[in-house]
């Protein structure tokens, strides 16, 4: 067990800057997740903590140590690949082994450590068997019982679901979980996948473009994006956002729209007459008749899912997702109000995307 | 309807070849059951079919056949030497380019590439005398040097695309569990290659057993002769023994067959189906 920590770290390909100073600290024990969108350096960052990548400046450390210049092996990481990385003319047990094998482990203990692992992952009736004679669950969990077989510092995770189909997904991320519950391992997980960051982290690092938008754990960066990049990317549907102008007068104050829509709005922050990005979640929009409050809207689509309804609506000039419980008896055409708690409201500046924090 | 023809094409196009590959193996066998007299008679099957031509090979009972067997051993020592020489250069080589991905791999490999554009026929005369300024002319040595130089670029190529194929996840999976790059090279990397070793050692093996031009270049001493190039010699009498060079050729021409016949289950390629997701 240990904790990671990241000190101003920059990597560059040639002359393409892909990361650009990031720092943060991943705590003992902590399971933290890198998320962002394809391109936004998360896996780089991940294979610079394994050693697969220089680092081009900055410090890499783990319990304290500077790892820059130590080679993988020396590192005491397992990490677990996308793409399993099994070796095809090893037996599951031999895989499970290697590692240890290499370390010079003694046999008996060898045996006993991939046993254990083994029983841990339900791996056991597995154990003779190829890597191409396993199933894509199967094959993950190889991967993991290798990582965990080694009982090492910190777990590394790169995009370790996504070659799995969506049911096995959801499986295997509670999976995952409850390993990290029952180890405590410190763990650095990367994944595009908003909903396998929000599920299994304890904190959530967003990247984007090569910088840190946010360090925090899944709720407080549902219920307080820090800015716009990371409003939209956490949630699921995204949050709706329209662009307007806020409007200050006796101690009230909305959000008005060019469509004419004033948006309802609590105490915050922003002068009058600023240009700001006026944010709503789906399931923050309530169908409600006579109440302040209140936006008029056109329903568009109907989705029923079951234990909710996802309406497409639209409200002025904008189009917004809304995420009703229940099954409310509406076609599309139907004009309904719909009630916006000023303090479910998220704000932005304009310009620079940050929040315009209360 | 379609189906049928489908392969009676085929069948017209594959008849053919076949006839045109056995007619000469025919000859050579007819050749070698057939009395010196009956030889060239040329009838499909000889009258008094005899195997006193594979005797005469086997006791060494006529002058050109005096080295028979220590020929045949020659041509064994120096085509295994040359598979397995070739085999060493080859495989470190690619390993190094595709997997350890060292400086000036391209160039290397775009090197080897080159000396294709060079006949081997051509090269002849100047290794004949690099060997004589090494001193190593009459030598066998001379011939696997040789051989293996011909061999080597062509191998380096074509394990190095085998390598570039295995995912380098391997790789990586395998230094973050602890492994040095001889270990990758032998706990992972050979492993996986063994379909490509096998057909690029055999690719090698039979190119030193075929060889002829070098052979003869290079080796004149009649006890360190390949049988290939022995076999030339019969030519060099007026009233060659035809049916014994016949016999001696059907047997020169039996190791290659066995060689492939039992390699060929290992080239199967196939062996990395499920390493990593397709």
């Amino acid at each position: 067990m240990a904790s990671v920590s990241f000190h101003n770290v920059e990597k560059a390909f040639g002359a393409t800057k892909v990361i650009h100073g990031i720092s943060f600290d991943i705590r003992d024990g902590e399971f933290m997740v890198l998320v962002g969108p394809s391109g936004c350096g998360k896996s780089t960052l991940l294979r610079m903590l394994a050693g697969l990548e220089e680092i081009t400046a900055g410090t890499v450390a783990i319990d304290g140590r500077p790892v820059n210049d130590v080679d993988s092996k020396d590192r005491d990481i397992a990490m677990v690949f996308q793409s399993y990385a099994l070796y095809p003319h090893m037996s599951v047990r031999d895989n499970m082994g290697f590692s240890l094998r290499l370390r010079k482990a003694a046999k008996s203990e060898i045996d006993a450590r991939v046993a254990r692992a083994a029983k841990i992952l339900n791996l056991e009736p597995y154990l003779g068997r190829y890597p191409r004679e396993l199933s894509g669950g199967q094959r993950q969990r190889v991967a993991m019982g290798r990582a965990i077989v080694r009982d090492p510092k910190v777990f590394l995770f790169d995009e370790p679901l996504s070659n799995l189909d969506a049911k096995l997904r959801v499986q295997m991320r509670s999976e995952i979980k409850a390993l990290h519950q029952r180890l405590k391992t410190t763990t650095v997980y990367v994944t595009h996948d908003q909903i396998e960051a929000m599920t299994m982290a304890d904190r959530i690092v967003v990247m984007h473009d090569g910088i840190v938008e946010q360090i925090g754990t899944p709720l407080e960066l549902y219920d307080r994006p820090e800015n716009l990049f990371v409003a939209q990317f956490i949630g699921s549907p995204a949050m709706n956002i329209v662009q307007g102008t806020l409007r200050r007068a006796n101690g009230t104050a909305h959000v008005e729209t060019p469509d004419g829509i004033r948006w309802p709005l609590g105490h915050g922050a922003g002068a009058d007459g600023q240009a700001v990005s006026y944010g709503v979640r789906p399931d923050h929009l309530e169908l409600a008749a006579n109440q302040p409050h209140t936006v008029p809207a056109e329903v568009i689509v109907v989705e029923p899912t079951g234990s909710e309804t996802e309406l497409v609506v639209r409200i002025g000039d904008a189009q917004m997702i809304v995420e009703t419980h229940g099954r409310p008896k509406l076609a599309p055409g139907d004009r309904v109000t719909f009630l916006v708690e000023p303090g479910n409201v998220h704000l932005f500046d304009q310009q620079t995307g940050q929040r315009l924090s209360a | 309807m379609k189906k049928i023809v489908t392969e009676a094409k085929l069948l017209l196009i594959g008849i053919p070849v076949a006839i045109w590959t056995l007619l000469p193996i025919y000859n050579l066998f007819i050749f070698s059951i057939s009395t010196k007299n009956e030889a060239f008679s040329g009838k499909l099957w000889p009258d008094h079919p005899t195997l006193r031509n594979f005797e005469i090979v086997f006791r060494e009972e006529h002058h050109f056949l005096g080295h028979f067997w220590r020929q045949l051993g020659n041509s064994l020592v120096i085509a295994i030497a040359v598979g397995l020489l070739t085999l060493l250069v080859a495989t470190t080589a690619a390993f190094a380019i595709s997997r350890l991905k060292v400086r000036g791999g391209r160039v290397v490999l775009n090197c080897a590439l080159l000396t294709y554009f060079i006949p081997a026929a051509f090269l002849a005369v100047p290794m004949y005398k690099a060997m004589g300024t090494y001193g190593l002319l009459n030598n066998q040595w001379s011939l696997i040097l040789a051989m293996v130089t011909i061999a080597s670029p062509y191998a380096i190529w074509v394990l190095k695309q085998a390598s570039d194929k295995l995912p380098f996840e391997l790789d990586e999976a395998a230094r973050i569990d602890g492994a040095s790059p001889l270990q990758l090279f032998r706990l992972v990397y050979l492993p996986l290659m063994a379909p490509s070793l096998v057909a690029v050692g055999v690719y090698a093996l039979l190119l030193a057993w075929n060889e002829y031009l070098y052979a003869f270049l290079l080796l004149s001493n009649e006890r360190d002769l390949t049988l290939g190039v022995a076999l030339g010699l019969f030519l060099s009498a007026d009233d060659s023994p035809w049916e014994l060079l016949m016999t001696t050729g059907l047997l020169y021409a039996l190791p290659p067959a066995a060689i492939y016949y039992v390699f060929k289950r290992y080239m199967q390629s196939g062996l990395t189906a499920g390493a990593v997701k397709a």
